[in-house]
């Protein structure tokens, strides 16, 4: 059952009515479940950040690491135990920005790591600050006139690399995302998950979304699968390009 | 087999001999002969990691990873990539990681003169990360020791379980002697912590519980923790009480110097006593009190401006007469000079 390898009686988690990382949880004990992933084989990091607080929520060892330095920590984890499956998770601010070097050579090292990127647009934690995926245009607290700067690119950062896998979905995708989750970890190199997940409270409100509910059918209505066989993904496309 | 061996390659010599597996680094003077002495061994030994980090930040990071996965793990630099290093050493401590970082030290601040020796980050070491913490670190003073106190300090951060410094400077890390490591017996102390993948464990840089469970409003259980780590510090530091004394009865000044300028001023002896702490942290407190006291004049003589003085004025209760040595290039006379300064005679 996916349910033991979440630590139930750690709950309620501290995250937000309606928000997304308790999906991210459920969907990645799910293909854990599937795979035979469990405490005796695989291990979790995560970093500082809303996201970062939920390798806590998981029955195997979980790394809680500083801000922004998942990578170069699960790195060193998988070159000292390759056996060991070590998943990452955790938010874009964390990961793209702070963390934005580790990412560049990291992924250009080519560890073998699977990264779930919340990439909710936003510092959630600490109330609702712009962060690197952050669309231009938009009001944060820190951009009361609106971002004025385009989010990082992180495919084009992945597809700058020799070998890379870059996977976008949404947490209404279910499916989709356990999919990519799946692929992910079997992919023998840095696989890079970047998730649309919704934050609501710090997020959603600001951007005129009454609930959670509105937020997950906007991504129903706006994001569509790439065509097969596409070599790069357009902005409101889900979708894995990879290469080996 | 007696070897000319460098302050740096005894350093690799003895982290290898502890049974380190895991390396973590960035070039840097004057300590990039450890990466690049570890890269070679690495190359040829498949069972040690060795990863080339983008900076300090990630390589520190890294051997933290690398440690709770259940390596013995260390890195090594000088003081600009030493700064970036301290959060994770804040972080070690807080999920009790032990790892050994190595400081050659140069001058600073900044990038300032990169291949001369210095020991401008002393009150670094024990104070760079945030947060009260309790490390401990050693200040060997020669190519022997080198070695010896590498093993050292990967025992103490298993008996710890923190980071451990070890520290040196660009004369000790460069510095040639004639050496036999296979003569020297240190016992080594084994890994300590189950590794990652076997447990339900939650390790984490916020304050915890004893069941690493998130605990970060509650001051009784943050105080009960702060005080488990100090107590088991001071308690591990007790078995490595590490110092020279040499007593100098026609003396009323006691000269402290360590490291390479324990080796400079040695010559002072037929005139003054001398203490070289080796110990750096936790301050030899006890140790200092009891010699100390047989003497009129304090004096520290350091390559910095009064680091280390300044801690044994706090722990000795009086005055320490302070004699900084900077700029890189040090030799007796200028020691000569600034202790005639300081006391007010001429000394030959």
């Amino acid at each position: 059952m996916f349910k033991d390898l979440l630590a139930t009686e750690l709950y309620p988690t501290n995250w937000c009515a309606g928000c997304g990382i308790g999906q991210i949880a459920i969907q990645l004990a799910k293909v854990m479940d599937e795979l035979g992933l469990d405490h005796t084989n695989s291990t979790l990091v995560s970093g500082v950040g809303c996201t970062g607080m939920l390798s806590q929520f998981f029955n195997v060892d979980g790394t809680y690491t500083l801000h922004g330095r998942t990578l170069p920590f699960a790195e060193a984890v998988k070159k000292v135990n390759p056996e060991l499956e070590v998943i990452v998770v955790s938010g874009d601010g964390d990961i793209a920005s702070i963390g934005g070097n580790h990412l560049i050579h990291v992924s250009r090292r080519n560890a073998n790591l699977t990264v779930i990127c919340n990439s909710n647009q936003v510092y959630g934690l600490t109330g609702g600050q712009a962060g690197p995926t952050t669309p231009k245009g938009t009001k944060t607290t820190s951009t009361p006139a609106g971002s004025p700067f385009d989010p990082v690119n992180i495919q084009g950062l992945m597809m700058a690399n020799a070998k890379y896998f870059y996977a976008r979905t949404t947490i209404y995708h279910q499916t989709h995302f356990r999919n990519c989750i799946k692929e992910a970890i079997a992919w023998p190199g840095f696989a890079f998950i970047d998730l649309i997940c919704n934050c609501i409270e710090n997020n959603g409100r600001r951007l005129g979304f009454n609930s959670a509910y509105e937020m997950l059918q906007y991504y129903r209505e706006t994001y569509k699968k790439a065509p097969d066989g596409a070599d790069k993904l357009e902005p409101h496309e889900i979708g894995i390009i990879k290469k080996g | 087999m007696r070897h000319l061996m460098l302050g740096c390659e005894a350093i690799v010599e003895g982290a290898l001999k502890a049974g380190a597996s895991f390396y973590a680094g960035y070039p840097i003077s004057p300590a990039t002969e450890i990466l690049v002495l570890i890269s070679e061994y690495a190359s040829k030994h498949p069972e040690f990691k060795f990863i080339q980090s983008e900076d300090e930040i990630a390589a520190a990071n890294a051997i933290m990873g690398a440690s709770l996965a259940g390596a013995k793990s260390f890195t090594a630099t000088s003081g600009p990539g030493f700064t970036l290093m301290q959060e994770a050493i804040g972080f070690g401590h807080m999920v009790e990681a032990p790892t050994v970082l190595v400081n050659v030290q140069r001058p600073g601040p900044a990038t300032s003169m990169p291949t001369m020796p210095a020991q401008q980050d002393i009150i670094q070491t024990h104070y760079g990360s945030a947060g009260d913490y309790y490390p401990i670190a050693f200040y060997p003073n020669s190519v022997e020791e080198c070695y010896i106190y590498a093993i050292k300090a990967f025992n103490a951060a298993e008996e710890s379980l923190s980071p451990v410094i070890l520290l040196a400077d660009g004369f000790i890390g460069h510095l040639s002697e004639v050496v036999d490591i296979n003569a020297i017996d240190v016992e080594v102390t084994p890994r300590s912590r189950p590794p990652l993948g076997t447990g339900k464990r939650f390790f984490t840089g916020l304050a915890h519980d004893e069941h690493n469970k998130v605990q970060t409003a509650n001051a009784e259980i943050y105080k009960a923790w702060l005080n488990k780590v100090k107590k088991r510090h001071e308690q591990v530091a007790a078995n490595y009480v590490y110092y020279e004394y040499r007593q100098n009865r026609s003396s009323d000044t006691l000269i402290i110097a360590y490291g390479f300028i324990s080796r400079v001023v040695l010559p002072l002896a037929s005139q003054f006593a001398l203490f070289r702490p080796i110990r750096i942290f936790p301050v030899l407190g006890d140790e200092l009190r009891e010699h100390a006291k047989d003497y009129k004049n304090i004096v520290v003589i350091e390559a910095n401006d009064g680091q280390y003085a300044s801690l044994v004025e706090r722990e000795i209760h009086s005055d320490v007469i302070s004699v900084p040595l900077q700029g890189g290039r040090m030799n007796l006379e200028r020691a000569r000079q600034g202790l005639s300064e300081k006391l007010g005679r001429k000394i030959d």
